[in-house]
């Protein structure tokens, strides 16, 4: 399902390709997928026009009704990120670390979560929080898709850290600092640039995905399309509406996502 | 603390990689204020036995003790040890987020509490010891490489170090930045420092060396001073590692 659009090519190891799966995040050093990009935008852009002006009954109509649904994606997809940050962060530190106990815990979560698809994982979490707790929908969607996301960001974490070069971790050692402290002011600074990218597609992956929680009664953007659809059964005219809507969003994001790895790499010249 | 006795001692050490012994049985003494250089064929345990001593690399059996420190009591803090032993690496391993200056002022005001206008201050004095003032707010990756080294070794020395250990210092660099390195390791030799250098440059050996150790498959061989070992080597893998070399 994840891993980064890279195509590693080194002498021991197969070629790697691997396609990624959020937005397809347009480097200006490809040509084809930069005018791809511009294409889809624009199409999107002047579709919408289009609908909204030449059909306003019922396209204005959607539009008016959608984005309580767009916030409440929003919602869901940056407090997800944030609580998968969170427990990538603490899942990458315990694959690599030393302790094989933690390591197992983290290692079997990563596996766990990888091996099931994320919808089964929304309905089992959702069910099995409001078995122990009550909590409010919105909440429980928010768990779910951190703990999903949180096992991929520990392999992009993880990733990151080690692709520090061991000698930073030996001259940091053999200077005082413990472990921890080694991570802290040494790897963990060098590693969120190799880091952010990754965490970009993911949001962007994530932003999609949050689609699925429509399913839990969260009232988000395709609920709302849903809704309306339920009571006008105009379901082609909505869903068109939904979808470019995504589309846009999406664009965008991904947009902002390879502007941020430019200014990235920029920076790690210097 | 008498002068004589060692400020390191290695007793008995081996070290296992799996099934490789990296050393077998390596005893060596070392006075404060010493300085020794290693020297060995590639694969010989060089840099394992220097990277014992500040327990980068752990031992499989023997005893090691630095400064007083038994490295293998569960009660001795091994942080505290290394504060003490100086580390330099063939590849530098500046820390490239941050700044000359920061890379020399982490560890004091991080580990000691040191407040940031004295480690500056004491940063400034080190960089102008080992002659790269003026690069102090510059990042690593716009330095050279001997400019790199020559931040590493003002890095280590930031904690006030009574030992150095030098891991093959000058192999990564272009000659002619090798002997800028040296300059600074000389100069430091002469105030005193306890040094362990892993090195082949024999100008240096020469010129430093209160003894020279020749490893070879894990074993000490031979430990003689400068004078004897280029001279008259004793040991006949001695005499042919040097013939290869010279
Ligand atoms: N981390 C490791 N894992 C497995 N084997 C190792 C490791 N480090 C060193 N060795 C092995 O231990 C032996 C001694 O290695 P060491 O690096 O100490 O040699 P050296 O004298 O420093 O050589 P060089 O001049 O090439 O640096 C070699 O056979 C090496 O392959
Ligand atoms: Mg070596």
């Amino acid at each position: 399902m994840k891993h980064q659009g890279k195509c590693v090519v080194e002498e021991t190891q197969p070629i790697v390709i691997d396609v990624g799966d959020g937005a397809a995040i347009p480097k200006p050093s490809d040509k084809g997928l930069v005018s791809a990009w511009w294409l889809s935008f624009i199409g999107a852009l002047v579709t919408l026009g289009c609908l909204l002006y030449f059909k306003p009954n019922p396209y204005w109509r959607i539009f008016k009704f959608i984005p309580d649904g767009i916030l409440v994606t929003f919602q869901v997809t940056v407090s997800a990120i944030a609580l998968a940050l969170v427990i990538g962060l603490i899942t990458g530190l315990g694959r690599i670390s030393r302790n094989k106990y933690i390591n197992l815990v983290a290692s079997t979560y990563v596996e766990v979560v990888r091996g099931v698809p994320l919808l089964v994982q929304l309905f089992y979490i959702y069910y099995a929080l409001g078995r122990v707790v009550h909590v409010p929908d919105l909440l429980a969607a928010v768990i779910s898709m951190s703990v999903c996301y949180g096992a991929y960001m520990g392999e992009v974490f993880r990733a990151g850290i080690t692709a520090i070069a061991v000698g930073q971790t030996e001259a940091a050692r053999s200077l005082g600092f413990t472990r921890s402290q080694t991570m802290y002011y040494v790897i963990l600074p060098q590693a969120w640039r190799t880091i952010l990218p990754p965490v970009g597609n993911e949001f962007i992956a994530l932003l999609k995905d949050t689609s699925l929680v429509s399913i839990l009664g969260v009232a988000d953007l395709l609920r709302r399309g849903r809704e309306f659809a339920s009571e006008s059964f105009l379901y082609f005219e909505t869903f068109t509406m939904v979808a470019v809507v995504y589309l846009i969003i999406t664009l965008i994001l991904s947009k902002l996502v390879s502007f941020m790895e430019e200014r990235l790499s920029h920076h790690v010249k210097r | 603390m008498s002068n004589d006795s060692p400020i390191i001692r290695i007793s008995d050490v081996s070290k296992y990689f799996d099934d490789v012994a990296a050393l077998s049985h390596v005893s060596l003494d070392i006075a404060p204020g010493e300085k020794v250089v290693i020297i060995g064929p590639s694969g010989s345990g060089k840099s394992t036995l220097l990277r014992t001593i500040n327990r980068l690399e752990d031992i499989s059996s023997g005893k090691i003790v630095v400064d007083g420190f038994d490295l293998d009591d569960k009660s001795v803090d091994i942080n505290k040890v290394r504060m003490e032993v100086g580390m330099v690496f063939q590849s530098f391993n500046l820390f490239p987020h941050k700044t000359v200056l920061e890379n020399i002022t982490l560890a004091p005001i991080k580990l000691k509490g040191m407040d940031k206008a004295d480690a500056d201050a004491m940063a400034s004095r080190l960089l102008d010891k080992v002659g790269i003032l003026e690069k102090a707010d510059v990042y690593p990756a716009k330095l050279s490489g001997g400019q790199q080294q020559r931040v590493a070794i003002a890095r280590a020395l930031a904690m006030s170090p009574k030992i150095m250990l030098f891991d093959e210092p000058t192999s990564a660099l272009d000659p002619e930045m090798i002997g800028e390195v040296l300059d600074v390791m000389v100069k430091l030799a002469r105030e005193g420092m306890t040094m362990v250098c892993v090195t082949h440059e024999m100008g240096f050996a020469r010129e430093v060396a209160d003894r020279i150790v020749f490893m070879d498959g894990g074993q000490i061989l031979e430990i003689a001073t400068p004078e004897q070992f280029y001279n008259n080597p004793q040991h006949p893998r001695t005499q042919k590692f040097l013939e290869q070399i010279l």
